[in-house]
């Protein structure tokens, strides 16, 4: 499983996301507001998903801004990071 | 999720003027603390009056003090003004000379090292109580860790932070919780970081991520946001409050520590007789020291 996959998985079962799939979830659409809808209360979640899942806890802000924007920018913040 | 509309109705914004801040910071540059307190102790008295300010203030008052006559009210609300204007110049002063005393004991500082050893971040979660901005100004010089600090000013806000006297950067990082999921990110980071978030506890930002517990009283809306997060990620809440004692004197206490289960979700409810511990400590603070809680709006409003 890729880190795409692992992490849409991740969103749909750790958010308790109602009525979607991670087939549902597009790439590129915003995780916040418009997209895949996701409130500040998931942004917290979002970030312990992460440290949960791949292990990775983001320190600086600027990097967190950038990569909180889509699965494409997370996935490849991770990626990133685990290379 | 069921969490529940919160009033609206607190402003960061002060009734006075540009002006009138401006000629209290002119006059603590000029002729230091005193002078400032002779010019305020006129202008409390017209605060005592002015309907704007009775407004704010009454809410409060007829909950701490029920029954209270008119001249009982009279002098109520002539306390909380005078108290509540000295501190603003204390703090204007603490930004101005750095001119302040701070209390805080070797017991409350090794509370905090002990929770924060934990390794999970530490909550401290303060309220609108004392003076609490300059409080939480001295707590990075005790503690070697990182310390963010959530913090809302409103648009056309001209009162100053004590911090923007010198136009010195903040001892602290600045967390503005109207950035939404952003500003919810960047808590969660302070705390997985290990880090130090100071939050407050008694005033709901926004229109949700509330829930409803008593305050002397009756029901009000509290955020329910810093449970969630010693929920999620682990982090101890210390409970941490401070007082003015004098002139530019300041003295902080640890009410208590409160801890959030892991998997309590996103529903209100939850999280409610965690705030309710908070609103308990906060009774006794209100019990102790009247005059020193400063939420100017009507908290018990549905």
């Amino acid at each position: 499983m890729n880190v795409k996959e692992k992490l849409k998985n991740a969103l749909v079962e750790e958010l308790k996301l109602e009525d979607v799939t991670p087939g549902d979830i597009k790439d590129d659409a915003p995780l916040f507001g418009e997209g895949l809808g996701l409130d500040s209360l998931d942004a917290i979640e979002l970030v312990v998903l992460v440290q949960r899942n791949f292990g990775l806890t983001m320190q600086d802000q600027e990097e967190a801004r950038k990569a909180f924007v889509s699965v494409n920018s997370l996935a490849a913040y991770i990626e990133k990071r685990l290379a | 999720m069921n969490a529940v509309k919160a009033p609206e109705t607190w402003s960061s914004r002060s009734l006075g003027s540009r002006l009138q801040h401006g000629i209290f910071y002119r006059l603590i540059g000029l002729g230091g603390r005193k002078a400032a307190y002779a010019l305020l102790f006129f202008v409390a008295l017209g605060y005592m009056l002015k309907p704007e300010a009775v407004r704010r203030s009454a809410p409060y008052l007829r909950r701490r003090f029920p029954g209270a006559g008119f001249f009982g009210r009279l002098r109520r609300r002539w306390l909380l003004q005078w108290t509540f204007g000295k501190t603003l110049v204390d703090r204007a002063v603490a930004g101005i000379s750095g001119n302040f005393e701070a209390g805080v004991s070797q017991e409350e500082i090794a509370v905090i090292h002990a929770r924060h050893a934990e390794g999970k971040g530490l909550i401290l979660l303060s309220a609108h109580v004392g003076p609490w901005q300059v409080a939480m100004s001295i707590l990075p010089k005790y503690l070697p860790e990182p310390v963010s600090v959530v913090l809302h000013r409103d648009a056309g806000d001209i009162d100053r932070h004590y911090f923007e006297h010198t136009g010195e950067k903040p001892p602290f990082t600045l967390i503005d919780p109207a950035l939404g999921p952003q500003s919810a990110i960047a808590m969660a980071q302070t705390l997985q970081g290990n880090g130090l978030l100071c939050m407050m506890g008694d005033r709901p930002f926004g229109g949700g991520h509330v829930c409803r517990v008593p305050f002397l009283g009756a029901e009000i809306a509290v955020p329910f946001t810093p449970y969630y997060l010693a929920s999620h990620t682990g982090a101890p809440i210390v409970v941490f409050l401070s007082y003015r004692t004098g002139p530019g004197k300041v003295t902080t206490t640890i009410a208590g520590t409160i801890r959030v289960p892991p998997g309590l979700g996103k529903e209100a409810g939850a999280y409610a007789p965690f705030a309710r511990c908070f609103t308990a400590m906060l009774e006794q603070s209100v019990a102790a020291a009247p005059y020193q809680f400063f939420n100017f709006y009507n908290m018990w409003e549905t």
